[in-house]
């Protein structure tokens, strides 16, 4: 898998060895949740319908378990996501970045998130997937549209109680590409 | 190929083999999809003789009924049963209807299917008793009152009604009293599930639960203003919802109540069949008492897959005990049972499902009661056929008669043992088995059952020639005007002739009900084994079947041929493997229940939609035709119809999809561009039209969001690996995922292997 043993080392140094973290997957419609999803869980890529029903996997990433829950994101859908706010460890937001006429919708979406009490101190993982396709906007378009030019920093940045971890990686999950590294980097913060 | 759908639309049924090995040893080696039937009892077709007298029953053990295979001689004044063989004596009133000339109806060739018309002592009209969740969003309950408010005026008139409501409490609505509104409460939170006895201790004395005092269940004819007046005055449970609280549902309670009431009503007209469907209506899971499925804390997430593997779903065990005990009840009195799950997260149906598939009811899986899939379903429940009746039959059995040389191996599909030992059943279990009776609460025009026989005949016993392969399906039930019917099939198959090559049984073989058959067979493993070993189980079988009846060289891969009515069978299994039938990832545990529920139900031309969905292509350069189901059928200058069964889609290639964003469409000048879009919104509107439960439909264009369900349907036979720089006809799909021309190569070169 993507993940180095190195980071089984940090996990475990943490303490975080063989807990169950719970990991949100969220995002507008066809950002592509489910099929990172599909990829993390047994490194196959898969064509999927729009999932309705929030599907939960449970990951095994070096040594340490994820409990995921992937939630549909198209509109009626997103009411049950605060069904699953409760006790969440990381949220991954996924955004179509091939999709800039959608940006705005995803910021809302995201805002909403961000201003949620529950989710006040969750790491948010926020995915730019879709750069394999042509014309695709740079990361720094994506995060002017959604508000995101100031992040808590790609690097294992120790940060004061209370500041909520937040990074934007870009990446292409159907090329396999550049999520690994927002999850090692998410990985620092689970505890 | 005609003669079997001939057959089909004769007497709804179609077998896998139509010629038949003569030996058990013959049949293991060469009938490698098992022997089985799909078997429609309510197919309706014109032409079906109705007579409105009794049947004649052999009096030896088969009690097989009197059909056109049976042997008549001079004088006529007896029958020789072509099951057992048994000579029966005519009753004086056939004297002289037989004559050399002349027959009765049921012994004229053209009866193979007839309908008999049962004398019924007393029949009391259906009864619908809703079960109503209380725990909605505001919207969600007013939208399902506006439909049940309106159901009132659907139901036949002298029909009863009963209402029960639940949250964290039952309510049972005594309708009768009209002098105010005036419900019994129940606690929501037992532990232990209602039994008759305490119920009735509750509502009143036993003979005031008769359907003659009217006080719980009355004609709808009579109530029809004070319960339109109930329903209005539904309020949503008052139970506070903290926010990381789920609502309090006592849904195992609510089963149970509505189950022993129904079972009380039945013990005070002993000698009455009782009509009767619950119908629940549910927008989530149950957290309270028994039966429940998550508890109301919202850190626990209710289960998923994973956990139902590894054994780790906390209240499933206990919730799927208690609703399968609710189930029994049911089928013991009578009553069906049907769950319309109206939530965008799960209610259960997983635990749930057995109180529906084993009384035979319809289930409905809807993002909401806003939803058409929810209003157009639960609408078409109620439609009437063009005599104005409703389409359905209750409490029937059906008993399945076989001769010596045949054995019943079981049933697949939505029924319950009736636990009838006859000498035709075999030991070699397939589904619910062990009995060559059934018994099925509820079914319509679709409802369709799978059978699964055996060979019994030893080798060195020959057949007689005047012995043809006979089975004969009964089934009695009570329509919906109350009438007894009893529906007698006799089908005929010839024998392979043992020392005839093995083309007479390759002749026989028909792929669509073999693939259906198997499909069922699949799905029923899937209740107790794990999805991967299904999947090879299939497999090995695919392969054991086309090296039996494919035309090969040894080890020539190149060399390998299938007869035409084989061809397809492989691309069947191909989309069976991938379906949601046998694919659990981005499905939860309620969905998969609702598919697999579904290919249980319907007959073959729909399963086999279910299982390879059809794609029409609508273009400029003629009339629409179908196309493959992969990957290159999708063009920029065409739409397509995509038929799953569960989900209608109409797919506009891009350069329609600009040429229509560009307004073309309203321009005079192109009348035809207006008719290519028309075109398929026609035809779904009539697929919509007739379908069960109404499916999903959607209308997207080529690139969009709503295209994956096109996408993950087709053969991804063009994929980002095989063809990068595809340009022109073909879309492009991010799999891994085998196509079906590797998985064709890979079956020929394990066919071929010697």
């Amino acid at each position: 898998m993507f993940l180095f043993d190195w980071i089984w080392n940090m996990l475990s140094f943490l303490g975080l060895y063989n807990k169950n973290a719970k990991i949100l997957f969220l995002g507008l419609d066809n950002a592509g949740k489910t099929t990172l999803l599909g990829v993390l869980k047994d490194g196959r890529l898969s064509q999927n319908r729009p999932t309705f029903h929030p599907t939960s996997e449970e990951l095994s990433m070096g040594n340490i378990k994820f409990r995921t829950y992937d939630l549909g994101g198209h509109e009626t859908a997103r009411r049950l996501w605060r069904d699953y706010y409760t006790s969440v460890d990381a949220i991954v937001y996924l955004v179509d970045s091939s999709a800039p006429e959608r940006f705005e919708e995803s910021k809302r979406e995201l805002d909403a998130l961000l201003s949620s009490d529950e989710l006040s101190n969750v790491p948010f993982l926020v995915l730019g997937n879709k750069i394999d396709v042509p014309g695709t906007p740079s990361e720094e378009k994506l995060r002017a549209s959604l508000g995101l030019t100031q992040t808590t920093g790609k690097g294992k940045v120790t940060l004061n109680p209370g500041v909520r971890p937040i990074e934007v990686f870009m990446c292409s999950v159907v090329r396999r590409y550049g999520y690994g590294d927002g999850f090692k980097w998410l990985s620092f913060y689970l505890s | 190929m005609d003669a079997i759908y001939q057959s089909e639309d004769v007497d709804g049924v179609r077998f896998s083999w139509n010629v038949w090995p003569t030996s058990r040893v013959e049949a293991t080696r060469k009938l490698l999809v098992p022997l089985g039937a799909m078997y429609t009892p309510m197919k309706q077709n014109q032409n079906t003789l109705q007579v409105p007298y009794p049947p004649l029953h052999c009096k030896g053990l088969c009690t097989a009924v009197l059909n056109p295979f049976c042997t008549v001689a001079p004088p006529y004044r007896t029958w020789v049963c072509p099951f057992c063989l048994q000579h029966n004596q005519f009753p004086p009133h056939y004297n002289g209807c037989i004559t050399d000339t002349s027959r009765p109806s049921e012994l004229l060739p053209n009866a193979s299917t007839i309908e008999y018309l049962l004398p019924t002592k007393e029949s009391a009209p259906p009864i619908y008793l809703y079960i109503v969740d209380t725990c909605l969003p505001d919207d969600e309950l007013q939208k399902l009152i506006d439909s049940l408010t309106m159901s009132l005026s659907l139901i036949p008139e002298n029909s009863y009604v009963g209402l029960i409501t639940f949250g964290s409490m039952v309510q049972v609505y005594e309708l009768g009293f009209t002098a105010c509104p005036k419900s019994y409460v129940f606690r929501g939170n037992s532990q232990t599930a209602f039994k008759a006895a305490t119920l009735l201790d509750k509502l009143g004395a036993p003979e005031t639960l008769n359907l003659a005092s009217k006080r719980f269940l009355v004609p709808v004819g009579e109530c029809d203003d004070s319960l339109t007046t109930i329903l209005e005055e539904i309020q949503k449970d008052p139970c506070r919802v903290p926010s990381d609280r789920r609502p309090q549902r006592a849904t195992g309670i609510a089963f149970s109540i509505a189950s022993s009431l129904l079972q009380a009503v039945a013990e005070q007209a002993p000698h009455t069949k009782l009509a009767a469907r619950v119908m629940a209506f549910i927008g989530g899971p149950a957290t309270v008492g028994v039966g429940m499925v998550v508890s109301d804390d919202l850190k626990e997430p209710i289960r998923s897959h994973h956990d139902i593997v590894k054994n780790k779903a906390k209240h499933t065990t206990k919730a799927y005990a208690h609703y399968k005990s609710v189930a029994e009840q049911a089928v013991a009195a009578g009553h069906v049972i049907d769950i319309f799950s109206c939530s965008l997260d799960q209610v259960g149906l997983y635990e749930m499902r057995e109180m529906v598939k084993l009384t035979g009811g319809f289930m409905v899986l809807a993002d909401g009661f806003f939803h058409p899939m929810f209003q157009q379903s639960f609408q078409k429940i109620f439609s009437r056929d063009p005599d104005h009746q409703l389409n359905v039959g209750y409490n029937a059995d059906i008993q399945v008669t076989t001769n010596r040389y045949l054995k019943i191996c079981g049933a697949i599909g939505h029924v319950s043992s009736l636990n009838v030992a006859s000498p035709n059943v075999s030991e070699n279990e397939i589904g619910i088995g062990g009995t060559s009776s059934w018994k099925v609460c509820g079914l319509d025009q679709n409802s369709t059952f799978a059978f699964y026989f055996e060979i019994a005949n030893q080798h060195n016993n020959a057949i007689p020639v005047d012995q043809p392969g006979l089975i004969q399906f009964t089934t009695t039930y009570q329509n919906g005007q109350g009438k007894r019917i009893m529906r007698v099939t006799t089908v005929r198959r010839e024998w392979a002739d043992p020392s005839a090559t093995i083309s007479t049984l390759a002749n026989g073989f028909d792929q669509e009900t073999s693939a259906v058959l198997m499909a069922r067979l699949a799905v029923f493993k899937a209740e107790t084994e794990e999805l991967p070993d299904i999947t090879r189980w299939l497999d090995k079988m695919l392969i054991r079947l086309v090296s039996k009846y494919a035309d090969f060289r040894k080890d020539d891969p190149r060399s390998f041929n299938l007869a035409p009515n084989f061809a397809i069978y492989p691309h069947f299994m191909f989309h069976l493997r991938r379906s949601n039938f046998l694919q659990a990832f981005n499905n939860s545990p309620d969905e998969s229940s609702f598919y697999r529920f579904m290919l249980n139900r319907e007959n073959v031309s729909n399963s086999l939609i279910m299982i390879q969905p059809t794609l029409e292509q609508y273009s400029f350069n003629g009339p629409p035709a179908p196309v493959v189901l992969s990957a290159t059928s999708i063009s920029a200058n065409t739409i397509l119809l995509l038929d799953t069964f569960f989900h209608v889609l109409i797919f506009h290639g891009e350069m329609v999809a600009k040429w229509r964003k560009e307004g073309y469409d309203k321009d005079p000048q192109h009348q035809t561009f207006r008719d290519l879009l028309a075109a398929p919104k026609e035809d779904a509107k009539n697929i919509l039209k007739d379908r069960f439960p109404y499916p999903r439909y959607i209308d997207c264009d080529q690139h969009s969001g709503e295209a994956r369900f096109l996408l993950a349907t087709i053969d991804p036979n063009l994929t980002h690996v095989s063809n990068p720089q595809e340009q022109g006809n073909g879309e492009v799909v991010f799999t891994d995922d085998v196509n079906l021309h590797v998985f064709l190569e890979h079956l020929k070169k394990f066919a071929v292997q010697s």
